[in-house]
């Protein structure tokens, strides 16, 4: 939610104090400099074996002051916001550079933002007694649900993150960045076998989005999970066509392009992607998106954090390598305009070029046309702990949840199988896909990169790649 | 101690009382950190900072509630902890909540585990830029013909903490890390662009290796990496490298935590007394090794460090259980985390274990994959070289291994004699057989 004021207000930041930091910034003479001002409070509410008993809470106040000469950084940040601080910090940054320093208008306007995730004065400050209600229906309907539950520990994630971002080319731009999501953990036994499942509902929302049926939701699905799992059996081991179903498997095309189109991996080339920019690289129905504005998404930002609003950037577009995602640095190297993907972690960083919301668009196949062509295979609902080799492409998920495919139809559940494949040939394998592209519901999605994690989602139609590697311990069956 | 953090956990945990608490914990601390990255001969990021931070630990009876803040201003911090105490009323009472009891709390234990190097006050930037030329300049030396680009850095760090809380325990620490090391980017085959890095960690900067060999390796383990490819599915003996055994291990230890035993999420309950890997398998924790980088007198509950044995000879003796999670399984506290961790060491270079394996795959790296706690199972992306005939003969990427924890630790036929001497978990190079790498 797009503001201004808060920091003036409620911390003395007023634009002339920026003023000053900006120019002890620029008094070496970087190409440019920015302010990044953060206020965020994290809070965790989390019920085990029946009782509400931990809380915790997590408070971030900081001032990061980055100085930029070319592709150099320079960076301070300190968490005391005095004048004197602050301007130490700025001219901690200012020490990358050794030139004449450069005048700063003091004229910061004030960015036209969109709302990607509206929010109410009442989420401001949500009481505890609007939070308990919540997990404790969560932690109930998992025990009315199945016998075979033993464990549960349920919980509830909220953070308000206010930013301010103040640039040495005169923009200025506050925003309110909501996260939050409600979990369940759910502990299962049957007979000698024991599993254990986790899901949660959540992304950038209003706390009204957190009813009762949501919590009723986020139970049945945790439970479904562990449950299935009991039936569950690890595939067998090698190459084998893979059906992605629609939702957070996503997060192939975050390791498998997303990472290697992060244009300071290319301006270094260091990426397999660097020599690939308007190439064909998948079939003419293949269109890669990367979006900062999709509502209520984990990845929606209203602006980056170095005052580029947020945007959609089309990654692969008919199969054609489209456009890297810049930040500030990277976009000058490359003579474009900046794509809105220079993201941080905190003020304790300085921004990168880090993805948002990463998805594929639809294609005219059906679901069942898709399962059959796999023939033998599997078939992928739930993945986690994707990773990525930059140079090489190489990439690998987790599958926590899905199921085979025998003879052109789904059959048994399957867990706990790693995923191997490489960007560009997995691109060029995809074959199909489904006109459902569904977006991750989640509000638990973490993307590292160079030390910081920052918040994003995944998109994705039904689809097929022909090939992957798929990792177990049968080199023929499956094992139970 | 640090006096001026002392008074303030004093503070805090006074004023929490005034305002309720009926028991309080209090950690400040403070760091100075600088970090210094070179690309191209010359710095792309220089970054430098202090941080601050106090965390307040509030119990009402056994009503709890854990708070953090940067924010030490007093008149903040007033406020910060009249809210927290307010909140605690909101929870549920637990009657395992509570501060620990004071007999495990061994305020005599003073060692100093020299973990404060005395020369970093005088570590000058000029020295910081000279380490990250130094690993840069060896590092493209190694590379030759086949760089893309290198890039290497230094980052220092001076940490001082405070520890109190309202039953009379009292502890602090001060210490400094240096870390350093260096990535280079190397031209493969085709579009492929391997990626190798090196990095070390030392509580003194003259316990760093040479700096030469550290950018040097780093370029080794890019160019190993050179013409990697997927081979044939088969069931091998592996070695896992010194500096990626904690990778797996991690997986194993995470089943071993008094939340994973309590609620009944782990692969490892009831398995206390029995053996479960080999009798190579076996795991030293010392908290006291003199400027080890995970050595401790206390943990964050302030329980008095203690030299274990979690694993001798395949057989699991200990779990990793804290303060609250003991009351709840009404067993004594160990620990929540480990301090330094060894495997004692073998007697053989890798080299000479692979000449006796004959054929085999070497693992240098690991990409993605998960353990699960509650089955054993696990799964993980690898990179390496496959060998044969004892030598090394084909760079592997895109393939993956698998198994259970409860059967891997049992395939533990030998282990290296090349302890990692560069962090908290000082493991050799492992060898276990048949385990099934997938791949075509």
């Amino acid at each position: 939610m797009p503001e201004d004021g808060y920091f003036k207000e409620e911390f003395g930041i007023s634009d002339e104090l920026c003023h000053k930091l900006l120019s002890k910034a620029m008094s070496t003479g970087g190409d440019f400099a920015d302010i990044y001002v953060e206020h965020s409070i994290s809070n965790w509410l989390i019920l085990e074996d029946g009782k509400v008993s931990k809380s915790y809470s997590d408070i971030k106040l900081g001032v990061g002051i980055r100085t930029v000469k070319d592709q150099q950084v320079g960076y301070g940040f300190t968490q005391d916001l005095t004048e004197e601080s602050m301007l130490s910090a700025a001219a901690t940054a200012a020490t990358l550079v050794n030139e004449v320093g450069k005048t700063v208008d003091n004229n910061f306007k004030l960015l036209n933002q969109n709302s990607f995730y509206p929010i109410t004065d009442s989420d401001l400050d949500v009481s505890m007694t609007t939070k308990l209600p919540l997990v404790i229906k969560v932690n109930e309907k998992c025990f009315v649900l199945s016998d075979k539950v033993i464990k549960v520990t349920a919980g509830l994630h909220d953070k308000l993150k206010r930013i301010m971002v103040v640039t040495s080319d005169g923009t200025k731009a506050e925003d309110i960045q909501p996260d939050n999501y409600l979990f369940a953990s759910v502990t299962a036994k049957d007979g000698d076998k024991t599993e254990r499942s986790f899901h949660n509902l959540g992304g950038r929302h209003e706390f009204s989005y957190y009813t009762p049926e949501v919590a009723e939701a986020v139970a049945e699905k945790a439970v479904s999970k562990v449950l299935n799992l009991f039936e569950a059996k690890q595939p067998p081991t090698g190459e084998m066509p893979v059906v992605l179903g629609p939702g957070i498997t996503g997060i192939l095309l975050h390791e498998a392009i997303g990472h290697g189109m992060e244009a300071d991996f290319n301006r270094k080339e260091t990426s397999t992607y660097s020599t690939m920019l308007g190439k064909q690289v998948a079939e003419p129905f293949v269109n890669i998106i990367d979006d900062a504005t999709n509502l209520n998404q984990l990845g929606a930002i209203n602006v980056d954090d170095e005052g580029t609003p947020g945007k959609k950037t089309m990654l692969v577009e008919n199969g054609i390598l489209t456009s890297y995602l810049h930040d500030k640095i990277s976009a000058k190297y490359y003579g474009v305009e900046p794509t809105g993907n220079g993201r941080r972690e905190s003020f304790e960083h300085f921004p990168l070029p880090r993805m948002r919301n990463t998805y594929m668009l639809g294609a005219n196949s059906t679901v069942e046309d898709i399962i059959k062509s796999a023939k033998n295979g599997i078939y992928v609902e739930g993945v986690s702990n994707g990773q990525v080799k930059i140079g090489e492409g190489d990439f690998a998920f987790y599958v926590s949840e899905g199921r085979m495919i025998e003879d052109g139809k789904l059959t048994a559940p399957i867990k706990d199988v790693n995923i191997m494949g490489n960007g560009p040939k997995m691109l060029a394998n995809i074959t199909m896909a489904a006109n459902d592209l569904l977006m991750n519901d989640g509000g638990a999605g973490m993307c590292g990169k160079g030390g910081q994690g920052v918040l994003v989602s995944f998109g994705m139609p039904t689809c097929l790649v022909k090939s992957m590697t798929v990792g177990g311990t049968d080199q023929k069956g499956g094992r139970s | 101690m640090n006096q001026e953090l002392k008074d303030l956990c004093n503070w805090a945990i006074k004023t929490a009382k005034n305002y309720g608490a009926t028991d309080c914990k209090a950690i400040a601390s403070k760091r100075r950190f600088v970090k210094i990255n070179y690309l191209d001969h010359k710095p792309e990021t220089i970054k430098e900072a202090t941080t601050q931070s106090l965390t307040v630990e509030v119990f009402i009876n056994n009503k709890y509630s854990n708070q953090s803040t940067p924010d030490l201003k007093k008149s903040a911090l007033e406020k910060f902890i009249k809210r927290a105490v307010e909140n605690t009323h909101f929870m549920d009472d637990d009657a395992f909540r509570s501060l620990p009891d004071e007999k495990y709390y061994d305020l005599s234990l003073q060692k100093d585990l020299k973990r404060l190097d005395a020369s970093h006050q005088s570590f000058s930037a000029t020295e910081r830029h000279e380490i990250a030329k130094t690993l840069e300049i060896a590092c493209i030396k190694q590379g030759g013909d086949k760089v893309i680009s290198v890039e290497a850095g230094c980052n220092d760090y001076y940490t001082q903490q405070v520890l109190l809380n309202s039953k009379g325990f009292e502890g602090s620490k001060e210490d400094t890390q240096y870390w350093a090391g260096a990535s280079l980017s190397a031209q493969g085959e085709g579009d492929r662009k391997p990626q190798g890095s090196h990095w070390v960690g030392a509580c003194i900067k003259n316990d760093l290796p040479d700096l030469d060999e550290v950018g040097k390796q780093a370029a080794n383990n890019a160019l190993q990496l050179i013409g990697a490819k997927k081979i044939k599915t088969e069931k091998l003996p592996i070695i896992i490298a010194n500096r990626n055994v904690g990778r797996v291990f991690r997986g194993f230890l995470n089943a071993c935590n008094g939340q994973s035993i309590q609620q009944q999420q782990s692969f490892l309950i009831d398995k206390k007394g029995e053996k479960i890997g080999s009798d190579l398998f076996t795991v030293i924790d010392d908290p006291f090794v003199e400027k080890g980088m995970g050595s401790r007198l206390f943990d964050h509950d302030g329980l008095s460090a203690k030299k274990s044995m979690p694993l001798e000879k395949g057989v699991l003796n200990q779990y990793y259980i804290d303060w609250y999670y003991s009351r709840k399984l009404e067993v004594e506290p160990t620990s929540a985390y480990t301090s330094n961790l060894t495997i004692p060491k073998g007697t053989k270079p890798i080299e000479e274990l692979m000449k006796e394996l004959g054929r085999g795959v070497l693992i240098n790296g690991f990409i993605g994959g998960n353990s699960n706690g509650t089955t054993g199972d696990f799964s993980v992306g690898i990179n390496g070289h496959l060998f044969d005939n004892g030598e090394l003969a084909q760079p592997i990427a895109e393939m993956n291994i698998a198994d259970n924890h409860l059967e891997f630790w049992k395939k533990l036929v030998a282990v290296g004699n090349d302890p990692w001497k560069y962090g908290r978990w000082n493991f050799p190079s492992l060898v276990f057989e048949d385990v099934v790498v997938s791949g075509t």
